[in-house]
């Protein structure tokens, strides 16, 4: 039995129909529940719901073969898995947005808010700028606006809370998408479950482009 | 009452699980014993420098340091093979040695899936070299698993040489060649992609290093390779994989092995062949090894070598996830 831990949320629907595109009798995963582990009928897969942030972790120990994540996620979490797959759904980018008037990337001490502490502490090593990291956990929007910091670095999809709030994406940096991830040791014992899966998933993302 | 809690990433083992722990140290020992391998211990404590000063150094934040009373930092043991590498170049006189050992070795930046403190069981063999010591070597790694009863398991082979000869041909720099090996250790088709044409490296050598993360599964793997390079060194790793895995299949091994040409660790003192021992249910590799030629000139007195170390608490969780199953 495989062991496939999904992250709750938006996520998971997308997750539902390429499980069931794939020939995966996952229908399970559209019913109205408050079940946090479900399995097919054929008992092939055992679904875990967890915390989108937590699921890097159950791969990372084994105690899920393998998961869907989204990349910030996975940059954000730096867990020691294999990356398989671009699933191409749910894409967004990672940006720095602030005020478009004010020159703000290039205040002399930064101060950035930011649910992605270690992404950004990593961003900003690499280009050898020091800057004020400030963690957030929700309604990062909020900080520039009330001077708690300068810019903030946070996913965007359409960008309409930072219109709604006079904001905009100053730099994009990340393009993020939905990831295939494996642990280390299940993709080599489980060869037989999961490439065969592996396979499928490519055809059904080479259908959608 | 804080101060009779343990620190973070280590922990007491009580009589039940001691007890287990001593039975496969005991099957060990005598494993180890029967093939000709004398046990040393080697100390706790050791100068700093010693694991800095080589080629490939431990990472300074992975040591637990301290200064001694002369000023000099000193460490707690961060790795068994350097330790036993020292000892062979500098303490032994014979050309040949097989040295095992049982210890505990600390890593002060571990977390998540591995511990601080870690109980390994080991060997190292000195003096032994060639496609035959190696598959002796990986064949005696699979019997030492079965002997402390692990049934669903695999051993998986690389070579360093391989992706070494891949950079050779692609004209990448050190720097761009360490950020595409982390992306190429993670199997991340996509950023190996864009590094590689960020980079601009040579179209032959893009082909051949972005299909590393696909290169694993059974032998065919080593003829998949083949096809993707000219490079001698990365030929020559094949040809060396391609014999062990013929000797290994002599004496009736193949059962339990597998290959990854894309295992590519960082900064490692493996100079040759180097594989894992991957037991289902347990996240994390539960044996690790591989030759490392150059390490003992390092030291002092060139020795070619090779070894491994099983980490004995993972055993013990794969023996428990087995026991559940049935």
């Amino acid at each position: 039995m495989l062991n496939v831990a999904l992250a709750k949320g938006r996520l998971a629907e997308s997750c539902a129909d390429l499980f069931i595109r794939c020939g995966i009798r996952a229908e399970i995963l559209k019913e109205e529940t408050r079940k946090l582990v479900l399995e097919t009928p054929d008992k092939k897969f055992r679904f875990f719901f967890v915390k989108p942030s937590d699921v890097p972790t159950y791969v990372e120990y084994g105690i899920a073969d393998i998961g869907i994540v989204g990349k910030d996620t996975l940059l954000e979490a730096g867990a020691d898995l294999y990356e398989m797959l671009d699933l191409k759904f749910e894409k967004c980018r990672l940006c720095l947005a602030g005020f478009p008037e004010k020159n703000s990337l290039s205040a002399p001490h930064l101060r950035v808010a930011t649910k992605y502490v270690n992404t950004a502490k990593k961003l900003f090593l690499s280009r050898g700028e020091d800057v004020e990291i400030i963690k957030l956990n929700g309604s990062i929007e909020l900080a520039p606006l009330t001077g708690l910091s300068d810019v903030i670095f946070d996913i965007v999809q359409s960008g309409g809370t930072l219109r709604a709030n006079g904001l905009a994406v100053l730099e994009e940096v990340f393009d993020i998408s939905a990831r295939l991830v494996a642990n280390k040791v299940s993709l080599k014992t489980k060869a037989a479950e999961i490439l065969p899966l592996i396979s499928e998933m490519k055809k059904y993302i080479g259908e959608q482009k | 009452m804080t101060y009779f809690k343990l620190p973070a990433g280590v922990r007491d083992i009580l009589p039940e699980e001691s007890a287990r722990l001593d039975r496969i140290e005991d099957t060990l020992r005598k494993k180890f014993d029967k093939e000709g391998f004398c046990s040393v211990r080697t100390a706790g404590l050791e100068y700093y420098d010693t694991f800095t000063c080589i080629q490939s150094p431990v990472p300074q934040a992975n040591m637990f340091k301290m200064t001694d009373k002369d000023g000099n930092l000193i460490v707690l043991r961060p790795d068994m093979t350097l330790s036993c590498a020292r000892i062979a170049a500098t303490k032994l006189r014979e050309e040949r040695a097989r040295l095992c050992y049982f210890s505990n070795i600390y890593n002060f930046a571990a977390g998540g899936n591995s511990d601080r403190e870690v109980a390994q069981a080991g060997v190292e063999i000195f003096g032994e070299e060639g496609a035959w010591s190696d598959a002796q070597t990986v064949a005696f790694a699979a019997e030492c698993l079965r002997a402390v009863g692990l049934k669903n398991f695999i051993v998986d082979i690389g070579h360093v040489g391989f992706y070494k000869g891949l950079l050779e041909d692609s004209g990448l720099s050190a720097e761009a060649a360490e950020e595409i090996r982390g992306y190429i250790n993670a199997k991340d088709v996509v950023n190996t992609e864009i590094a590689l044409r960020r980079y601009g490296a040579g179209e032959k050598a893009q082909a051949a290093i972005l299909a590393l993360p696909s290169l694993f599964g059974g032998a065919e793997v080593l003829e998949r390779a083949r096809t993707l390079t000219e490079n001698p060194a990365a030929l020559a790793a094949l040809d060396h994989l391609q014999q062990v895995y013929e000797h290994l299949c002599r004496a009736g091994a193949e059962k339990h092995v597998s290959f990854d040409l894309g295992t590519v660790k960082s900064l490692s003192y493996y100079s040759g062949m180097v594989f894992t021992g991957l037991a289902e249910g347990v996240g994390a590799p539960v044996l690790s090894g591989g030759r490392y030629d150059g390490l003992c000139a390092q030291f002092g007195r060139a020795l070619s070598a090779v070894g491994f170390a099983i980490g004995l608490v993972r055993v013990l969780r794969a023996q428990m996830n087995g026991e559940e199953k049935n």
